[in-house]
């Protein structure tokens, strides 16, 4: 009876996981402050080539990464194949920018969609050509060559 | 174009910070961001990874990001950006204080447009009880203590970072193989 007791205790403290969701997205994997936050302007120009530079500052900074999906939706990444260094880490910094397709599991906490990568099941590099539109943001991003 | 959309998206923005449901009391400075809102609330530091998807193993390693779950509702926030305006993030200013009860200010962004919502800018940190806050400006003492060779270099640290120099020097500042000069020039 007292064990009893003590396992439905145990199961009653301990914190209700969400349950992951199998999903497979493709999406560019952006620095997320600068997106959320506007900091730098409108949500278009802080991706892609455009913010290439600043993606690489804030991914290696610890500011966490996100996967920008195709519909839009930002997924916080939380680890990727067994990485769990999500700040500041090599693996994330590497794919600054890129366009991947990832399989992995999904959950959803209070307004936000994080991911666990198992697998970035292809890398398609860097598609997202806006520094046409955009020029470098930040514009003091690429330092004067001639100094 | 780009020049001038870029001030036109920022005068167009809302200057004044927005009071939201945890502002009372927060002495947050503002960062004239468009969504932002003062939030002073308590909370326990948390490890992301393992709150969000149960693994724990590593909890509270270095590397991993941290979040705040709050004390008055449960919600889980979190913390994107620390208090330097240096591209830094708030993981090695919570790492301390990863499984304490705390009190945090700062500034929380809400914004529905870009599904922004419990993104957290921590300036301040103090232990439930502790008098005295901890400014959130610890990245680069610690980056420096790991980098103490690039840290003695001129400049910011973004661009002394051995790590940051190395993918610039792979695939240049747009990721997509321009020499420094072109893209130097094709960005003007």
């Amino acid at each position: 009876m007292r064990t009893a007791i003590a396992a439905a205790l145990i199961c009653a403290a301990a914190p209700a996981f969400a349950e992951g969701e199998e999903v497979q997205i493709r999406g560019e994997v952006i620095d997320t402050w600068c997106y959320f936050s506007g900091v730098m302007g409108g949500p278009d120009a802080v991706q892609g080539t455009a913010h290439h530079t600043c993606a690489i500052w804030c991914s290696a900074g610890g500011i966490p990464v996100g996967l920008l999906g195709e519909d839009g939706t930002v997924y916080m990444i939380l680890a990727i194949g067994g990485d769990d260094q999500s700040a500041s880490g090599q693996t994330q910094l590497e794919l600054a920018s890129h366009d991947i397709t990832v399989s992995g599991q999904h959950f959803a906490r209070d307004g936000l969609n994080y991911l666990v990568i198992d697998d970035v099941v292809e890398d398609h590099g860097i598609t997202n050509i806006n520094h046409t539109d955009f020029g470098v943001v930040p514009g003091f991003a690429i330092p004067n060559p001639e100094g | 174009m780009w020049k001038y959309l870029i001030p036109l998206a920022f005068m167009a923005a809302p200057v004044a910070a927005q009071e939201g449901p945890f502002s009372e009391g927060s002495e947050a400075r503002s960062w004239n961001l468009a969504w932002e809102e003062p939030a002073r609330f308590e909370a326990t530091v948390v490890d992301m990874l393992c709150e969000v998807a149960g693994d724990c193993a590593n909890e509270c390693a270095t590397g991993r990001q941290l979040g705040l779950l709050r004390a008055a509702d449960g919600v889980l926030t979190y913390p994107n950006k620390n208090n330097q305006g240096i591209f830094t993030g708030a993981a090695v200013d919570l790492e301390p204080f990863c499984g304490m009860q705390v009190e945090v200010d700062g500034l929380m962004i809400e914004d529905e447009y870009v599904g922004a919502t419990n993104v957290y800018l921590v300036q301040m940190i103090r232990e439930i009880g502790s008098e005295d806050w901890v400014t959130a400006n610890g990245w680069t003492d610690a980056w420096a203590e790991q980098q103490p060779e690039a840290a003695a270099q001129d400049g910011r640290w973004y661009r002394n970072d051995p790590r940051v120099l190395a993918e610039i020097n792979a695939a240049g500042y747009l990721g997509t193989g321009e020499t420094w000069q072109e893209a130097w020039d094709i960005t003007r």
